[in-house]
């Protein structure tokens, strides 16, 4: 791969940082690689907002190379509302510009005195002052920044409002709305007063056998096309499914307290598309296209909602109106917020409010009534800005909750908001979460796919009855380490490329000899690198949970009755990873066998 | 009453079966649409094969057996798997959305309706399981 470019805003002063070639082979790229260069930085003694604090930008080795969705890059560092390892993976044309600046990622450490951004025109470094910028939205950002570098075909990733506040599932967003929505590293961002990361570039990117890999990922991209998944996303989005969800119960409503939403019609995927569809928008070279292009009648074309956001802001909140859904959406993403969790936060407000342990005196008079849009959108702007309510909220549902004495009732693991995909319905979810090394996640493992039916037979990934438990534990584990391949290469996890095509495009731009097993051992390596990593910050075996609110059955819909065992299916994962229950670390030879004996060294001589 | 499958006193059977179980006459009461299914050769299969479903409102209208792509210029959808994939539905041994996840069974029609309804679709798979007997 290409040098890291390092930048330290307290000096001003950059560098290149040269990526060692056996991490390349052992770890690939993205996230498994940055967690194996900030692995010595990461420490329980970090504070996220410090200027020490890292902020990693970094691409795989497939990025814009028009391989298949291989258009995205990942953001790493020290989560500022979990104190745990945080990534986070985006889209857009903002990763494969970088590329073709000679650089694989930026490395951004310490403070500027005042806010900048920084503008890399193919390869050279300028550090610009931003005090005009701050306090602009992550749309009229960008578009202020291309105007002041002059340069019209600039990629720029930002912040908005929220990232500058310091909320903490502040996003980075680029390429209009592309955005790294969880774990809060617009707030890392934002505390060192970076509000915009432009980049354009012209060189080539490194492709090691550019023939054999042309050939190769043309037809891995006409296979894609054709795939049923593909074709799905790119006709409806990624709430195609959300009536299918809605069916297995494993689209939560009202806050994870209903399972059941009649007006699912109203706001699935098909509905937008029969409605307010007027396009399709994509990442770099991608043949699904999930990204929606939506008008609301005033002439303006606007980003879609996708599933997460439909569900956080629709049956989670009770609102059944896709307009009004799109508006929300579309009012987080301008502040530069996370959906999933400002959606989810909102939430717990209103659920709350519905026990009485949030009255009108802590709202400063807002009544919050399940569907009510227009109170939603208050506390949007509320959140954004830290004022009356939203000062708390903007800390996410683990600290609101806390704030009221009912931590308990939020729902959230490790400090991160669950994602719209209900273990009640889709077991295997229950260990998803609980495992993920980066709060209650979806995209570490979105197994809710697996349990619906979508198999991976050359890795053994088979199927199992959605409701079935520790049985399908050791599947779960060689899914989370299929899909954190996916974000080491990095790839979409919309991508139905096989492992075996994945290898083959690897070999051919990195110049490996990788099988099919190699690629699953980086991507096992790469999981229990970050589960070191958090247990090196304080994670233990205690950390493995699921809130209370999904350890309580529904009374109606298609999860009617059903809880998951987790005590039950953490024993046969722990058992199926090869770590200690006691403590919950990777067992030292687990970490061996796996080549990380450093690390194994550092977690169990260690005090 | 099951028959072997592929065969017109199969297809025929389905059709029946379809026009008097409750179960899917409730589940697929909001069902418009008709399916062409191409069954590529593959195994026991030599030859490629279709059928031509009807479905309307939680009844079958019409069946036809091994038709021309040409009789049907524009179903609602076409349905297309190998011989293997699809007896492997028939007889309960692939999970009927893991061949549509895994495009064992290639969707081509209106997905947005394919999304909205797949209990009907899960329910007709269920249906036409139920009337197959052998497999040749």
């Amino acid at each position: 791969m290409q040098p890291i470019l390092k930048i330290d805003l307290n000096t001003g002063n950059s560098s290149e940082y040269v990526i060692p070639h056996e991490w390349e082979r052992e770890f690939l790229g993205g996230a498994s690689l940055a967690a194996r260069i900030l692995y010595p930085h990461l420490t329980g003694a970090l504070d996220p907002f410090s200027p020490e604090s890292p902020l990693l930008f970094l691409n795989g080795p497939l990025g814009g190379t028009a391989g298949p969705t291989t258009g995205r890059f990942v953001v790493c560092g020290k989560g500022p509302a979990t104190n745990l390892w945080a990534e986070s993976n985006i889209g857009g044309f903002w990763g494969p510009e970088l590329r073709k600046c000679g650089y694989d990622g930026i490395w951004i450490s310490g403070r500027s005195d005042v806010p900048v951004f920084l503008w890399i025109d193919d390869g050279r470094l300028e550090i610009k002052n931003a005090e005009r910028l701050w306090g602009q939205d992550v749309y009229a950002t960008q578009d202020l920044v291309r105007e002041q570098v002059g340069r019209k075909t600039a990629h720029v990733a930002v912040i908005g409002q929220a990232g500058e506040r310091g909320v903490l599932y502040a996003g980075i967003c680029c390429d209009h709305g592309r955005m790294a929505g969880r774990t809060g590293l617009g707030a890392v961002m934002g505390s060192k007063n970076l509000k915009a990361i432009a980049v354009h570039g012209r060189k080539k990117i490194p492709i090691a056998h550019s023939g054999q890999y042309a050939a190769l990922r043309s037809e891995a991209n006409r296979k894609l096309k054709q795939d049923n998944e593909a074709k799905v996303l790119h006709e409806l989005g990624t709430a195609g499914a959300a009536n299918y969800s809605e069916y297995m119960g494993s689209m939560p409503s009202k806050y994870y307290h209903q399972g059941h939403f009649e007006n699912v019609d109203e706001v699935s995927g098909s509905k937008m598309a029969e409605t307010l569809l007027v396009g399709q928008s994509t990442c770099h070279a991608c043949v699904i296209a999930c990204g929606r292009v939506v008008s609301l009648g005033d002439g303006a074309r606007r980003k879609g909602p996708e599933y997460e956001t439909i569900v956080g802001f629709g049956p989670n909140l009770l609102i059944d109106n896709l307009l009004e859904i799109t508006q929300l959406g579309e009012l987080c993403d301008r502040y530069g917020m996370d959906t999933i969790s400002a959606a989810n936060t909102i939430g717990l407000a209103f659920h709350l409010y519905d026990l009485g342990i949030l009255t009108n005196e802590h709202t400063g008079g807002l009544t919050l009534n399940w569907g009510d849009s227009e109170a939603v959108r208050q506390l949007i702007h509320m959140i954004a800005n830290r004022e009356g309510i939203g000062e708390l909220l903007a800390r996410g549902s683990r600290q609101f909750g806390r704030a009221f004495h009912a931590e308990e009732e939020a729902v959230q693991v490790n400090g991160l908001e669950v994602a719209y995909h209900d273990p009640r319905g889709v077991s295997g979810m229950a260990l998803s979460y609980a495992t993920s090394p980066r709060g209650a996640c979806h995209n570490q493992s979105d197994y809710f796919f697996v349990d619906w039916g979508h198999t991976v037979e050359e890795l053994g990934i088979t199927f199992y009855e959605r409701h079935v438990q520790s049985e399908k534990a050791a599947n779960v584990a060689v899914h989370q380490n299929w899909r954190t391949h996916f974000n080491a290469a990095v790839i979409c996890i919309f991508a139905n490329v096989s492992a075996q095509e994945q290898v083959e495009l690897i070999n051919a731009v990195c110049d490996l000899n990788w099988t099919v097993q190699d690629l699953m051992k980086s991507g096992e390596r790469g999981w229990n690198l970050k589960r070191a990593i958090n247990n090196r910050m304080g994670l233990t075996s205690e950390n493995d949970r699921l809130p209370k609110a999904l350890l309580e059955p529904y009374r109606e819909g298609g999860a009617a009755g059903f809880v998951p065992d987790l005590a039950g299916m953490l024993a046969a994962y722990y058992h199926a990873r090869g770590w200690d229950e006691s403590t919950g670390k990777p067992s030292k030879k687990k970490l061996i066998e796996l080549g990380l004996e450093d690390i194994a060294r550092d977690l169990w001589l260690s005090p | 009453m099951t028959a072997s499958f592929p065969g017109e006193e199969w297809l025929k059977d389905l059709e029946s079966k379809l026009n008097s179980d409750e179960r899917y006459a409730e589940i697929a009461k909001n069902w418009e649409g008709d399916l062409f299914f191409i069954i590529e050769a593959h195994g026991n299969l030599k030859e490629p094969l279709t059928f031509y479903l009807d479905l309307w409102h939680g009844k079958c209208r019409k069946t036809d057996f091994n038709p021309s792509p040409a009789d049907y210029p524009n179903p609602v959808f076409v349905l297309t798997a190998t011989y293997d994939n699809i007896t492997a539905i028939l007889t309960g041994k692939l999970n009927p959305m893991t061949a549509m996840m895994t495009s064992k069974l290639k969707v081509r029609g209106n997905l947005g309706y394919m999304m909205r309804n797949v209990p009907t679709v899960l329910d007709f798979v269920r249906v036409a399981q139920e009337v197959t007997g052998d497999i040749l």
